[in-house]
């Protein structure tokens, strides 16, 4: 779903409360205000960080919790070519490639991730428009992943590159975690779910489940993973396509 | 002996000390900031449901929904339990995406704004109320100000008391002299309702979405039966603060708006004490 609803969006209902509103998106264009809800994004992952210092794991769901229906969002296929050809040769020459600051740059198959230890865990993925609905996932540890390829001094954050572009306009989506999310126990690259290879509404062939966090951050489609020092000079330096294009806070609450 | 009336002698009190002051004015942003953001959140999903599963496709204690988009005029229809109202023009706003299709609002938000920052709007409010009511709680309790100002005593709590404060509230009756001073019993159970039940249960219903919070508090999942319960109690109880309000703004303009604003503002208040003779 798309939720930029806002720019084509008339003023209905609400009549005292847009004008609030508006002065808050006003006050919210305004680098001052920016800057208190990026400090604001900061102390809660100060916050959070503080709170899951022994490293809780997220609850897990038994299968029979699993939802019959499990709704798709944001890209349901990606668009172009070039992953057209992949869905023809089933991801045959699909790599996941691993890069930046690693020692070992890494350029993984979908069968070479899938002979490495795998987790399946049963998880409820929670969207920011406020549904949630629980669904099995397979996949590597994003920690082995990034243990394989051995993370060189000065790495604080892992991001995920992907295949797919919410809007036509060339920016192809991507997220990005802190080192503690990314080698978080439930953190994993997914190549199925619910027993079945990942389904293209999902994210074939590879997406990221990190359970910690909101339904934002689980990018789809993944292309690559680049680990960095700082997130400044991807994008608009705001570290995801919801944080640059429409201000979602990049730690995001949660 | 005389009997003239002796004069009115009026009598300036701290009503309110400054951590009344501070807390009051800083949760007042915070909220009306809360409840803002929080409609936009639940707007752009406008369905409740129980437990974990609550998404397009699961049976909804209440929604807003509509049965086809596509159409010129689309149907609106309010469901609430067992019942269904057909709205259709008077509760909605259908918005047209172009190539992502069309969305069921309940209203539609202002043109320039980003629902992105909604979310960090809301919870920058969140940490101003969620810090400062336990701070409150425990200066109240501290400041004895829980005993002396706020606990209805067992006299007001009588039957008769209840009756006949309702029955003022009701002709819109304002209190005059040392019963303006005071809070009476409606008042104070109202502030109590609100400082220990509704805002203790809107942070914790709050809290109860976060995964990374309920991963070290699970207890959470226990206390709301789920997320999306949680997220139901949550819609609830910021339904019953807005109630809130709107009476505590009307009674404060019945009661008399400038001198409780000013009493809210530098803490004084003026009794004015009438001696009967």
């Amino acid at each position: 779903m798309n939720r930029k609803i806002s720019r084509r969006a008339v003023l209905g209902g609400l009549a005292s409360s847009s004008v609030l509103l508006t002065a808050c998106g006003r006050l919210d264009n305004a680098t001052p205000f920016r800057q208190l809800l990026a400090l604001s994004d900061r102390f809660t992952l100060g916050a959070e960080r503080l709170i899951l210092a022994n490293r809780p794991l997220v609850r897990e769901l038994s299968v029979a919790q699993i939802s019959a229906v499990f709704p798709t969002n944001g890209t349901t296929k990606p668009r172009g070519d070039s992953y057209a050809r992949h869905l023809d040769t089933g991801f045959a020459d699909w790599r996941l490639r691993v890069h930046g600051l690693v020692e070992r740059p890494l350029s993984l198959s979908l069968a070479a991730l899938r002979s490495l230890p795998s987790r399946t865990q049963v998880t409820m993925h929670s969207c920011d428009e406020g549904w949630s609905a629980i669904g099995q996932w397979h996949g590597v540890q994003l920690s082995r992943v990034l243990a394989l390829a051995g993370l060189r001094p000065g790495a604080r954050f892992v991001v995920f590159h992907c295949m797919d572009q919410l809007e036509a306009d060339g920016n192809f989506y991507y997220e990005s975690v802190d080192l503690f999310d990314a080698f978080h126990p439930q953190t994993i690259l997914a190549y199925g779910m619910n027993g079945q290879p990942l389904p293209v509404g999902y994210g074939a062939p590879l997406r990221l489940r990190v359970e910690t966090q909101i339904g934002y951050k689980n990018a789809k489609y993944l292309d690559r993973i680049e680990v960095v020092d700082g997130l400044g000079a991807l994008g608009k330096g705001r570290g995801g396509w919801w944080e640059d294009f429409d201000h979602a806070v990049w730690y995001a609450g949660q | 002996m005389t009997s003239t009336a002796q004069p009115v002698r009026p009598r300036t009190e701290l009503r309110h000390p400054w951590p009344v002051r501070v807390w009051h004015w800083a949760n007042a942003g915070a909220i009306v900031i809360l409840m803002l953001t929080g409609l936009l959140i639940f707007d752009i999903h406008p369905s409740l449901y129980w437990g974990d599963d609550g998404h397009a496709g699961v049976a909804a204690l209440a929604s807003l929904t509509s049965p086809d988009l596509a159409q010129a005029v689309p149907s609106v229809e309010l469901q609430i339990g067992r019942w269904r109202w057909d709205v259709t023009g008077v509760i909605g706003t259908v918005v047209d995406e172009g190539d992502s299709g069309k969305y069921l609002l309940v209203a539609a938000p202002p043109a320039d704004w980003e629902f992105g920052a909604t979310r960090g709007w809301h919870f920058m409010a969140a940490w101003i109320v969620g810090l400062s009511v336990p701070l409150y709680g425990v200066y109240l309790i501290v400041s004895r100000r829980l005993s002396r100002r706020l606990l209805p005593t067992r006299a007001e709590l009588g039957r008769r008391s209840l009756a006949t404060e309702i029955w003022q509230h009701l002709r819109l009756r304002r209190a005059h002299g040392e019963a303006a001073a005071r809070y009476n019993v409606l008042q104070k159970l109202a502030y109590l309702v609100v400082l220990f039940v509704l805002l203790p249960l809107a942070v914790l219903s709050g809290l109860t979405m976060s995964n990374a919070i309920t991963a070290q508090f699970p207890v959470l999942f226990v206390l709301f039966d789920g997320r999306q319960s949680a997220r139901t109690v949550h819609f609830l109880i910021a339904t019953l603060l807005s109630l809130f309000l709107a009476t505590h703004v009307f009674q404060v303009c019945v009661a008399g708006f400038r001198t409780l604003m000013r009493s809210m503002i530098t803490g004084r208040f003026v009794v004015e004490t009438r001696l009967r003779p």
